[in-house]
């Protein structure tokens, strides 16, 4: 008789997942324990014997790391192999299983973190920021509920496909489709980020010249914001990319470089945040 | 403003649920929690003030807008950042008596946050240290075929590791914070040069924060247009956030349906059609 994982052991695998990806993270094993937590209600479910679960637990003891969000669907994928493999599938071994497993946790981390962790968290977290201005709860009320309800439908959503399309389920993601997403989203992403900086990133000078009265003649912020409105905030955060992207400075040697730079400036008397008791 | 033991210990346990390798898990923990706009909330809840808690969890989000932690390395630490961070800023603005919405407030807030943050890394890698210890355990468990025990492992030891690595250092620096505050305060004038740059280091940071975000979507020049053209929306318009979301929606809408378009005719060049597929 044909194996069929049941949608409570599924369910179950997808929970364990959902929470215990990262729970037991080491530098060495990252997501390997969360994976054989996960995959642990499904190989009880499709064996009986043993051996086989030994067998089958065995595969999953292959060192995994990715973008855990969106890594979702590999763990859904295998959910199909594993109850193919059960039923006697000649094709899927460990070797085709862990091999589809270490093809894909490079790409998926590689969308997933530029896409999840560097798109959407940041653009939800720009808007809730808009509605947080003046210290109202409202902006942080609103990402706890969207964010929770997109992760775990979305995490759901991935799961269940990647069992159900197997290897189709990831084309859509690197496919034509996918890349117009991506794009679309990046440039969404874009605007919004430009938009936050310019509302809550302020680098400002207090350079000015005086003349002989002792009056200023030369305001420099004055002058810069009359050139583009927040120059020079825009010209630093430039130069921060310049240095992380093109230098490959990482980004705690960047804020030292900031912190020789403040130091200067305030010595210069470029900066003054204008203090006093 | 005093930080007692009792709002110590919670302070600890959420420490626990929201870092990265964190027992909240990711999404509701690390990507929720530990995030400093909600870490702000949750200070002011536990606090008592929930409007400060807010702004100097919007200060310090900016920083950490795009904390992406690419194969497990980290530039901060978000349990540090959000449960050690903000509870010592909200104490020092008390302190200092500045407003937490003016801009010295905002550049006070996020330097001592950043401060702490880096310096939380340590407890970073210190989990992820003891975590290893149950990871042995786990690898006998799995050679005996002892499978259930992998959910202990997995999900109920680590809180040991987040009990001596969050929990601990989280409960007295936010306790003991309180004082080294006032001892700073006296030692160091607000008009002398280790102050005044202080501050500036803190209205300088967040270019990091958004320039980390940037690395991922610009690649070339003409990448920098869409960020730009966001700026000015904001900066010499005057257009708010939300608004500007909307106007960023209806460009990525565009350049979808172009792509798309682009994308068929090469199709239907080619001499076959591709069926459309929902997503």
């Amino acid at each position: 008789m044909e194996k069929k994982l049941s949608k409570k052991a599924l369910s179950k695998s997808f929970h364990n997942w959902y929470y215990g990806h990262l729970t037991c993270f080491s530098q060495e094993h990252m997501q390997t324990f969360g994976y054989l937590c996960s995959m642990l209600p499904l190989v009880e479910e499709l064996y009986d014997n043993e051996e086989d679960k030994a067998a089958a637990m065995n595969t999953y003891t292959a060192f995994f790391n990715t973008e855990p969000q969106l890594g979702t669907v590999v763990v859904g994928i295998t959910a199909g192999l594993e109850e193919a493999r059960a039923n006697g599938a000649e094709d899927v071994d460990e070797e085709t299983i862990n091999g589809l497993r270490a093809g894909l946790m490079g790409p998926i981390a590689g969308i997933g973190d530029s896409l999840v962790v560097g798109t959407v968290i940041p653009i939800l977290l720009g808007i809730a920021m808009g509605m947080s201005t003046g210290g109202s709860p409202l902006g942080a009320i609103f990402y706890i509920i969207v964010w929770t309800l997109f992760a775990y439908f979305g995490m759901r959503f991935m799961y269940f496909k990647g069992y159900a399309l197997g290897g189709k389920a990831v084309d859509f993601l690197i496919g034509t489709q996918g890349e117009a997403l991506r794009e679309a989203i990046s440039t969404l992403g874009g605007i919004v980020i430009g938009a936050v900086s310019a509302t809550w990133v302020s680098v400002t000078t207090s350079l000015q010249l005086l003349n002989d009265a002792g009056e200023p003649y030369l305001v420099l912020q004055d002058k810069l914001d009359s050139v583009f409105p927040g120059l020079l905030t825009a010209v630093f955060i430039i130069i921060c990319w310049f240095l992380m992207a093109k230098k490959k400075m990482t980004p705690i040697k960047v804020m030292l470089v900031l912190v020789i730079v403040a130091f200067l400036g305030v010595l210069a008397g470029f900066f003054n945040p204008g203090l006093a008791y | 403003m005093q930080i007692s033991w009792i709002q110590a210990i919670i302070l600890g346990l959420f420490a626990c649920l929201s870092s990265m390798p964190g027992m909240g898990g990711s999404s509701i923990g690390n990507y929720t929690l530990g995030r400093p706009l909600i870490g702000g909330l949750v200070c002011g809840i536990i606090l008592g003030d929930i409007p400060t808690g807010i702004m100097v969890g919007c200060a310090m989000q900016v920083v950490y807008i795009a904390l992406v932690t690419p194969g497990g390395t980290v530039s901060a630490d978000v349990r540090a950042v959000s449960y050690i961070g903000i509870p010592l800023a909200m104490v020092a603005l008390s302190s200092y008596g500045l407003s937490a919405d003016s801009s010295e407030g905002a550049a006070l807030a996020t330097s001592f946050g950043t401060m702490v943050g880096t310096l939380g890394t340590v407890l970073f890698y210190g989990t992820a240290t003891v975590n290893l210890l149950w990871q042995h355990m786990g690898w006998k468990a799995v050679e005996k075929r002892q499978y259930k025990k992998l959910y202990m492992i997995d999900m109920g030891l680590p809180w040991i590791s987040h009990l001596l690595c969050s929990f601990i250092p989280t409960m007295i620096m936010c306790k003991m914070g309180a004082s080294v505050v006032e001892l700073i305060k006296t030692t160091l004038p607000m008009d002398g040069l280790a102050m005044k740059t202080l501050f500036t280091v803190g209205a300088l940071l967040p270019c990091v924060g958004i320039a980390i975000l940037l690395k991922q979507i610009v690649k070339n020049g003409t990448d920098f247009i869409p960020f730009l053209f966001g700026f000015t929306l904001a900066a010499s318009m005057g257009i708010n956030l939300v608004s500007a979301t909307v106007v960023a929606g209806m460009f990525a809408i565009l350049i979808y349906r172009l792509k798309m378009l682009s994308a068929n005719r090469t199709v239907a060049a080619d001499g076959y059609e591709e069926e459309e597929e929902d997503i």
